[in-house]
């Protein structure tokens, strides 16, 4: 009762725990990073290490996760299959035990995103639905005494979802839909003549709430990040010709829609129009983004756009803000820390394991 | 008994000295290998400045000016294994060459900007498509059939562009040489470590092996493409590389020479000197590798077009394609395994 009490108040200070995200599960005064990765050969794992490069645990699992969502105040982080993925896995984050594989149900995959409600009694997580390829549905899973049940599912109102993320308030989801079909056991897209990619906000009822949609139909809607004051960031991948301008991130300021963040021509041709991860540090409104194509890691001021850095590093992955700046990991290269408080922003490599980082980093 | 002892201890000074390390290993290939490629690239754009000029002032003619374009097209093909760095990035190897190219745009772009700007000027080229920027528009104009460059009108007609896009690839080249010579630039990153964007050696001759291993791919592409295996084995000859010139297996040629720099190197540096004496026989393997890559290229005496034409051809082509592709096997997953170099990930199949 005590809990949910607090966890009630809560509701309204959520944009806060986002603010301060790293603050949670930390155990040993360092944050826990936490991410899916390879091995050499090729086999998969849930790994969580410390910064200083301790590692917590590395359990092995069946299938390539993606994203990782901790859950908000157990010891538990959901390792969420990567699309077509039919597994993921509820990890124990103290010491790596598997505590539940989470099987998805008939005729439906996992896109490799998911996230906890603040009160922690529940899981949403963006699904394909295979008889009709595409049709996107965020399944709404029930947390009971440390497992996740299925309850029931709803619809993301549109194609192909794939980063879901909860707005401040805790109660409104913003979902990206990517806008491409595929089938079950495939990665091929079936429609990029009829691409249809939209951002949605939606309660938790599934009620819609708005939908944007950017200019030009080939650049699917995939990542996101949340600002304390209510600011999303998206970022895209371009499905058209290699030298065409694209808008490879977007941002939707509090009441306005949503439009292309203002980048140079340098930038956006060095990203390759690909961009895996975005991460926004909301006390230093700084956006990161990771272009694994282009080989590089890129941040901007949130609020006037200057670029403040644009940093080669070979396949570079998952990126998460730390109280430092931010963190970023990389499918090649070593993994580095990224000083945003001096004013020229530097990077330092992590003695973390280098390469085979999946493309999105957590922290507890 | 002096001399007995003197061997010996040098025989044990050898087994004692330790295997170049990385990072001496990548300074050694960007001095000597790869830096020298792109001031022999820029020199061979200044050339082409200079050949447009004369060829349109007509004091030289048609074959000399086709001659200077082959020459920078050999040393951009050449340039590409080692394309570590700054011209990989920002779309900057489409302002050299635009291939593949599907739809014939090289050919459409060109008649439409000189049809919009009949007095073509710099900054019209500077601010066009890359399409028209590069060597592939520069090769249509002195190859293409439709355009007669004996007449004056069409001499009149082309001759802007060609003098632009020698200017345009003078100055592209120039710029990334600055941006390999400048204070941190390429070159010093190459060299010492840590830096903004190598943290040691290894990440360095990672790249170096990753830019090479790009190359052997985009190798196979090159050939694959035009000998049809891409297209259930129907020749396709219109999609090669340099298919109006008849240059391209002299291209794949100049690519294959500078990848294999990469591996042998010279005494002071090469990729090869990184792997253990335990991992000897992977080095004989590659070695015999190129060795069996080159005699099938070298064997192939007639222009791509003509040897597509005929099974024997094909099957000539098919064999150098087959040992092309064992040898980029070689590089991208036993040498890279063996170096402990991570080749792809997300980048190839990310989300």
């Amino acid at each position: 009762m005590q809990r949910r009490t607090f966890l009630g108040l809560g509701a309204g200070l959520f944009g806060g725990a986002l603010l301060a995200g790293w603050q949670l599960g930390r155990r040993d005064g360092q944050p826990l990073l936490l991410s899916a990765r390879n091995d050499s050969q090729g086999r998969h794992y849930a790994v969580g290490y410390g910064l200083d490069g301790s590692q917590r645990f590395a359990t092995e699992v069946a299938q390539r996760c993606h994203d990782v969502v901790p859950h908000p105040y157990l010891s538990l982080a959901l390792f969420v299959a990567r699309r077509p993925g039919t597994q993921s896995y509820l990890i124990d984050t103290r010491d790596g035990r598997l505590v539940q594989t989470l099987d998805s149900p008939a005729n439906r995959h996992f896109y490799g995103h998911a996230v906890f409600h603040h009160s922690g009694d529940w899981l949403y997580s963006t699904e394909n639905d295979t008889r009709d390829p595409g049709r996107g549905v965020l399944g709404v899973y029930r947390v009971s005494q440390g497992r996740l049940e299925r309850s029931h599912e709803l619809s993301t109102h549109g194609i192909g979802p794939h980063q879901l993320l909860w707005m401040p308030d805790g109660e409104t989801l913003v979902v990206a839909n990517g806008g491409i079909r595929t089938e079950a056991e495939s990665r091929e897209a079936m429609n990029l003549d009829a691409m249809d990619s939209s951002l949605v906000l939606l309660d938790r009822q599934g009620r819609l709430l708005s939908r944007d949609r950017l200019a030009q139909p080939l650049n699917s809607i995939r990542h996101l990040a949340v600002a304390s004051d209510g600011t999303v960031v998206s970022s895209q991948q371009y499905e058209g010709e290699p030298g065409e301008r694209s808008d490879l991130l977007a941002i939707k300021r509090p009441g306005q829609a949503l439009q292309p963040f203002p980048m140079a021509p340098p930038q956006w041709q060095a990203m390759s129009q690909y961009t895996a991860s975005v991460a926004v540090h909301s006390e230093l409104r700084l956006l990161a983004a990771s272009a694994p194509r282009g080989n590089r890691l890129l941040i901007w001021d949130l609020d006037s756009a200057e670029l403040r850095l644009d940093l080669p590093l070979p396949d570079c992955a998952g990126v998460a803000a730390v109280p430092q700046g931010f963190v970023a990991t990389s499918g090649q290269a070593r993994c580095r820390l990224i000083d945003c408080h001096k004013k020229f922003i530097d990077s330092t490599p992590l003695q973390l394991p280098a390469a085979l980082w999946d493309n999105h980093l957590r922290v507890a | 008994m002096r001399k007995t002892l003197l061997a010996l201890s040098c025989l044990t000074l050898a087994a004692c000295n330790p295997a170049p390390d990385q990072a001496s290993i990548s300074r050694q290939l960007a001095t000597q290998q790869v830096l020298p490629a792109y001031q022999a690239w820029l020199q061979a754009n200044q050339q082409l400045g200079q050949s447009a000029a004369t060829f349109c002032q007509g004091s030289a003619d048609l074959t000399q000016a086709r001659q200077q374009l082959l020459t920078v097209q050999q040393h951009w093909a050449a340039l590409q294994p080692l394309a570590v760095g700054p011209l990989s990035e920002g779309n900057l190897a489409w302002q050299v060459q635009f291939w593949p190219d599907k739809k014939n745009l090289v050919q459409r772009q060109v008649e439409a900007l000189l049809t919009s700007k009949p007095q073509l000027v710099q900054a019209d080229l500077d601010s066009a498509s890359v399409v028209v920027q590069g060597l592939s528009a520069y090769e249509y104009v002195l190859f293409d059939q439709a355009i007669d460059l004996s007449q004056a009108e069409q001499k009149a007609r082309y001759c802007p562009l060609l003098t632009g896009i020698a200017t345009h690839q003078q100055q592209l080249a120039g710029r990334v040489l600055e941006q390999w010579q400048a204070k941190d630039g390429m070159l010093a990153q190459l060299s010492q470590f840590p830096n903004a964007r190598f943290a040691d050696g290894q990440e360095a001759v990672a790249e170096l092996l990753r830019t090479q291993v790009n190359a052997l791919e985009l190798l196979k592409k090159k050939l694959g493409t035009p000998l049809g295996r891409q297209s259930k084995g129907q020749p396709q000859p219109y999609q090669a590389e340099a298919w109006r010139s008849q240059a391209s297996l002299a291209l794949i040629g100049a690519s294959l020479g500078s990848a294999q720099t990469l591996w042998q190197g010279s005494e002071e540096g090469s990729l090869r000197q990184l792997l253990p004496s335990a991992q000897q026989s992977l080095a004989e393997q590659i070695d015999q590798a190129w060795l069996d890559t080159q005699a099938q290229f070298k064997a192939l005496d007639q222009p791509l077009d003509v040897l597509l034409k005929d099974a024997a051809g094909r099957e000539r082509l098919n064999a150098f394609y087959d040992s092309l592709s064992r040898l980029h096997q070689l590089h991208a997953s036993q040498l890279a395994k063996a170096l402990n170099i991570q080749l792809g990930f997300n980048a190839h199949d990310g989300d």
